[in-house]
């Protein structure tokens, strides 16, 4: 048998065992993840996933990476582009209580993307109990419009470039009036 | 005879259960570990925290670990649901962290003060310290957020007496004597809140933005303009060096900015 054949059938076993070492790795990862999918229902979505065929003022909103959308918060926040005063100071000024009645938490979650526009909006309406509640749909509508105005941001670096981040705003309200304005 | 077969059935049923119990239990820790292995929130974390929960829902680890990421996310309804279920199983350890999450994530400040004091009353003649810190600290901050400056004060004494006495007065939380200098400067004791901004400053070099920050008002008002600028003047290079009183996730109480510092000492130089 010469050199060439020996060294034909050593690769033909190492591929082999590469292939096999392989097949078991991907089974194995397999099982894995399968094992910790809960019976009564997997997790379609991770936590902050916006549906954008859901989402409001999506049309015409693009992320710069759809599989790669940050939290605010990491690792700097998020920013809008007149500050927190600046933003405070802007819905304040515009929001009027037209005789609401409602308090709760009225949260608006949506994306910044890496250039620092905003889109793809969705409102959670929550009493002050955190439990779902819906809000006068007046207050809603003007909160939301109000929201939908604050356009500059300044976008996540994260990784030597910018990046779309998740974001939201929450406001506490009491009586139709705002008492809070998080995050 | 017959009893004897009822009763070696019994003990046949019952060790069966505590046996699929038992590998339930160990199966749901090993998802809740799997689940700490992937980033918070996203799609497998959230999958293993489920499983853990379906084969255990006795432990209140994944519960709690559950909902965290929709505190962070704004998503208030799915992390009540799930940080109110820990509670039920162990509410001796997670009852003062829901209230941190009420005061820091929903300025709830009466709900934070009911959780304080439940634990309290859990576990009596001890401090609890829910996120590293003493009960007696937050609740002097969530009595700041009510504008209660009474009882914010009194609780801050209280934490920074007990810190001093069992650590010495430079373990204290700085923030505790900022936020007491703010709740006396808001209640008009100017005297009291320079002798706390003073203790601030003291242990953190006078390089402390809010600390001057809030010197500078009082001297201002004092008519202590020119010792009042230099102050406003360092608390703009102490922000800008990134000391200043600020928190991951949310704005802090009371939190400063760049503008509010700048407004001041434009005001100070047309004086």
């Amino acid at each position: 048998m010469n050199t060439k054949k020996i060294l034909k059938i050593i690769a033909w076993i190492f591929s082999a065992l590469v292939l096999v070492v392989l097949c078991f790795y991907a089974y194995y990862n397999y099982l894995l993840k399968h094992q910790h999918i809960p019976n009564n229902g997997e997790v379609s979505h991770s936590a902050d996933y916006i549906d954008p065929k859901k989402a409001l003022l999506n049309e015409g909103f693009k992320v710069c990476n759809e599989n790669f959308i940050v939290q605010y918060y990491n690792p700097e926040t998020a920013t809008y582009s007149e500050g927190k005063n600046g933003l405070r100071k802007f819905v304040l000024s515009n929001y009027k209580n037209n005789n609401y009645t409602d308090s709760g938490y009225l949260n608006i979650r949506f994306v910044i993307n890496c250039k620092g526009e905003a889109g793809r909006y969705i409102i959670h309406e929550n009493n002050l109990d955190l439990e779902p509640h819906n809000f006068d749909k007046d207050l809603v509508s003007q909160l939301f419009k109000i929201t939908a105005q604050l356009k500059k941001w300044n976008p996540n670096f994260v990784h030597d470039e910018y990046r779309d981040s998740y974001m939201y705003i929450s406001y506490r309200i009491e009586n139709g009036n705002i008492t809070e304005i998080l995050p | 005879m017959e009893t004897l077969q009822k009763f070696c059935l019994s003990l046949l049923v019952t060790l069966l259960l505590f046996s699929c119990n038992k590998d339930n239990k160990e199966a749901s820790l090993k998802s809740l570990k799997f689940s700490q292995k992937h980033y918070q929130g996203t799609k497998i974390n959230l999958n293993a925290l489920a499983k853990a929960i379906e084969l255990d829902a006795t432990n209140e680890d994944p519960w709690r670990e559950y909902s965290i990421p929709f505190l962070k996310r704004g998503i208030p309804h799915i992390w009540k649901k799930n940080m109110d279920k820990a509670i039920e199983l162990n509410a001796k350890e997670w009852q003062g962290y829901r209230g941190y999450n009420y005061l820091w994530f929903y300025r709830d400040y009466k709900k934070a003060i009911a959780d304080f004091n439940a634990l309290d009353t859990i576990t009596p003649n001890f401090i609890d310290a829910p996120q590293g810190h003493s009960v007696n600290y937050w609740r002097g901050i969530a009595y700041l957020g009510l504008n209660d400056y009474k009882n914010s004060i009194y609780y801050f004494d209280k934490y920074i007496a007990k810190e001093t006495k069992d650590t010495g007065e430079d373990w204290v939380e700085m923030t505790a004597f900022l936020y007491k200098g703010i709740a006396h400067y808001e209640n008009r004791n100017d005297s009291l809140a320079l002798q706390s901004i003073n203790k601030l400053l003291k242990y953190t070099n006078s390089t402390y933005a809010d600390g001057n920050y809030y010197k500078a008002l009082i001297l201002e008002k004092r008519n202590n303009h020119d010792e009042a600028l230099k102050l406003i003047d360092l608390a703009i290079t102490n922000y800008k060096e990134g000391y200043y009183n600020n928190r991951p996730y949310v704005e802090t109480l009371r939190q400063i900015y760049m503008e509010d510092l700048l407004l001041i000492k434009e005001r100070l130089n047309k004086k």
